[in-house]
């Protein structure tokens, strides 16, 4: 029973990271119609901008989270003002290669701005390992846990009462209608490509503190995509629960069919559940895929 | 005087048609500089290895050319990313070759990447000396212009496991590795001395490259009882598995190979990479040889490229040594074929950051002295141990 609950937990944590990431996705998708292949790779500059501020400004967690959310800001901001407005109205084929070609510009900039070595985010927290009934966890994952369920509230909260949360969904169901009523749609997408940034940076940050820094984080994106098409690539709330089903599945998988399993579960249980749900367990109805 | 005009010129085509070929130089050579190509990963993940393997080339070619160059000649250094992509490695080799026009190449990126420009190496005919990757195709067959310095993984692997077995005699083994062509050869490796040393096995997993989560991986190993582990991770992957291994509060006696023997992975792994084993054929840094080379290199590289130091640097810093030292033993005017004929003839040549170095006849691969060492985690670095 132990062995379960270990492989749960540790599945949540990761599953966690994935989420938040593919809430990023999500948020994109949903005010955008755009699925952005640069995903992991924003996760990994804010980290990696998280680790600078740690080293070289100061490592204090709160210095560290606010100088890493507004670089976040500005990194999402800066992505959509220079990459992706100039190409509104184009098709969805040229925009989607355009986050590729971004993902590899923002892959190699690691290596240019930093290097290929490994690299500890070191907060003085978040690394030490309590015992939970005799299982070890690190207190950063359950931070990340607690975290994403944290976000998960707010951005429900957010999207049902706020003024720019309808805005959002406003423009996500009818971007035409929504302009007719007032409503900036390149505001909207500006905001989003920055809460999108934000999100998965935080994500980035965890996945930093309690595993490590380095070049190949990227990859974080394409084991957190999964989590959006299983959630439903229009749903945030939906995006970040299937991080957690996806983890889950994953340590599961690896735990009980053995090592190799791990990285085929999550997509196998894509494919059925696609098979079943097309637009996710929890998307809508009408959705485009690119 | 129209006849006189006709044979002089034909007499001057024949003069140089007889004796232009046996002046010509081969590629890459002019009077004041002799180029020197080189393709690596200088961007993504592996350009962990590829940079520092540069680095090690730059540090021996610097060396030269503060002695004088070779016989006079300055060496420049011609150098390509290939991003760790076998198409751009084979693109990037045939650039240095056909349009920098390069005298010799050393490198070359990773195991798969050598394997794959191959032909293009032979084909060319230019001389090569690989010191990144060592896998057995590229000296088996030997091939004429391509000789190879390091030693074989599958060995290196041998070596490691057979000192762990006679060190920890009856004790339960696990292993785990990647699922790609490295991981087969740690595999292979492991599982010969497995059956000569009648090890009893109770966990061998198998991992995706790049997967970064490794906790389900270490609760079966865990589980299985293992009080020997071979992590057959390359960086990230291994400081993953020590750290989960920490969290579960085991620490089976661990072994780890060369790719992964970097120091700053021992700070990454912290207390749980204390004690950890590793194999290798180049000096660590905490000896005197290593210790020297660092001294040796500081001048002649900048401050950054002195940070990106680690053990690939030596293998970088030996084979440009050894085609450096080839090319100088031709004289005034060297050619590829001399270059070649003298690679052939390197024997016990002393580098500082290996065992000697040693070709002949027919053999193109060094076939590196291995060692074993020991992580210290309050100095960050590694020991020898034997």
């Amino acid at each position: 029973m132990q062995y379960l609950i270990q492989l749960l937990i540790s599945g949540l944590a990761i599953g966690a990271i994935y989420g938040l990431i593919a809430m990023g996705f999500a948020v994109i998708y949903k005010s955008t119609g755009l699925v952005n292949f640069a995903q992991g790779e924003m996760t990994m500059i804010t980290a990696y901008i998280a680790w600078t501020i740690s080293t070289t400004v100061s490592g204090n967690v709160f210095v560290v989270a606010i100088g890493a959310i507004l670089a976040a800001v500005a990194l999402g901001l800066i992505i959509e003002r220079l990459v992706m407005r100039p190409m509104l109205g184009e098709p969805v084929f040229a925009t989607v290669m355009v986050t590729i070609g971004l993902a590899v510009i923002l892959r190699s900039a690691i290596n240019f701005i930093w290097d290929a070595y490994p690299h500890g985010l070191e907060l003085g927290m978040g690394r030490g390992i309590v015992h939970l009934g005799g299982i070890g966890v690190r207190t950063g994952q359950l931070a990340v846990i607690a975290t994403l369920l944290l976000l998960l509230a707010s951005i429900w909260a957010f999207f049902r009462y706020s003024k720019v949360g309808v805005a959002m969904r406003a423009v996500a169901a009818d971007d035409r209608t929504a302009l007719l009523m007032g409503i900036s749609a390149t505001r909207v997408h500006a905001l989003a490509w920055a809460a999108s940034s934000v999100i998965a940076g935080i994500g980035g940050v965890f996945f930093a503190l309690s595993y490590d820094l380095s070049p190949a984080m990227f990859q974080l994106g394409l084991r957190a995509f999964p989590a959006t098409i299983l959630g439903g690539l229009d749903a945030v709330l939906g995006s970040g629960l299937g991080g957690l089903l996806i983890g889950i599945t994953e340590n599961l998988a690896g735990g009980y069919l053995g090592s190799g399993m791990k990285e085929v579960a999550g997509f196998a249980m894509i494919i059925v559940v696609l098979m079943v749900r097309p637009f996710g367990i929890f998307g809508e109805r009408d959705i485009e895929r690119v | 005087m129209i006849k006189h005009l006709a044979a002089a010129s034909l007499l001057f085509t024949t003069a140089c048609l007889v004796i232009g070929p046996a002046a010509a130089a081969d590629p890459g050579i002019t009077d004041t500089e002799i180029l020197i190509g080189d393709v690596e990963p200088l961007t993504g993940p592996p350009a962990l290895l590829g940079v520092a393997a540069s680095i090690g080339h730059k540090i021996a070619i610097a060396e030269a050319n503060a002695a004088g160059g070779i016989n006079g000649r300055k060496i420049k250094y011609v150098l390509e990313d290939d991003g760790y992509v076998t198409a751009r490695t084979i693109q990037g080799v045939k650039k240095v070759i056909d349009v920098d026009k390069v005298f010799a190449m050393l490198g070359i990126s990773g195991s798969g990447q050598s394997i794959a420009v191959m032909p293009v190496l032979e084909k060319s005919g230019i001389p090569t000396v690989i010191d990144v990757a060592p896998v057995k195709f590229l000296w088996e067959p030997p091939r004429k212009n391509v000789f190879v310095v390091g030693q074989s993984y599958e060995e290196g692997i041998i070596h490691l496991v057979n000192f762990l077995a006679d060190k920890n005699p009856g004790k339960k083994w696990g292993l785990i590795t990647q699922d790609d062509d490295y991981g087969i050869t740690v595999h292979d490796g492991f599982d010969s001395v497995v059956k000569a040393k009648k090890l009893n096995v109770v966990y061998s997993g198998n991992y995706k490259k790049g997967q970064q989560d490794f906790s389900s991986d270490m609760l079966q190993l865990k589980e299985s009882g293992a009080e020997v582990f071979l992590a057959g991770g390359i960086i990230a992957e291994n400081i993953a598995m020590m750290k989960e291994l920490e969290k579960l509060s085991i620490k089976p006696v661990t072994g780890i190979f060369w790719p992964g023997r970097i120091e700053p992975v021992l700070k990454l792994m912290g207390p749980a990479g204390d004690g950890i084993y590793a194999v290798d054929y180049v000096e660590p840094f905490a000896g005197a040889a290593g210790k020297a080379f660092l001294e040796k290199a500081k001048p002649l590289v900048s401050e950054a490229e002195f940070k990106g130091i680690n053990r690939y640097t030596m293998t970088g810093y030996a084979a440009a040594r050894v085609m450096i030292a080839a090319i100088e033993r031709c004289g005034k005017q060297p050619t590829w074929a001399c270059t070649i004929a003298e690679l052939e003839k390197t024997k016990n040549v002393e580098t500082g950051v290996m065992a000697p170095i040693s070709f002949g006849p027919g053999v193109r691969f060094s076939n590196q002295k291995l060692q074993i060492m020991q992580a210290d985690a309050a100095t960050l670095s590694f020991k020898p141990v034997e």
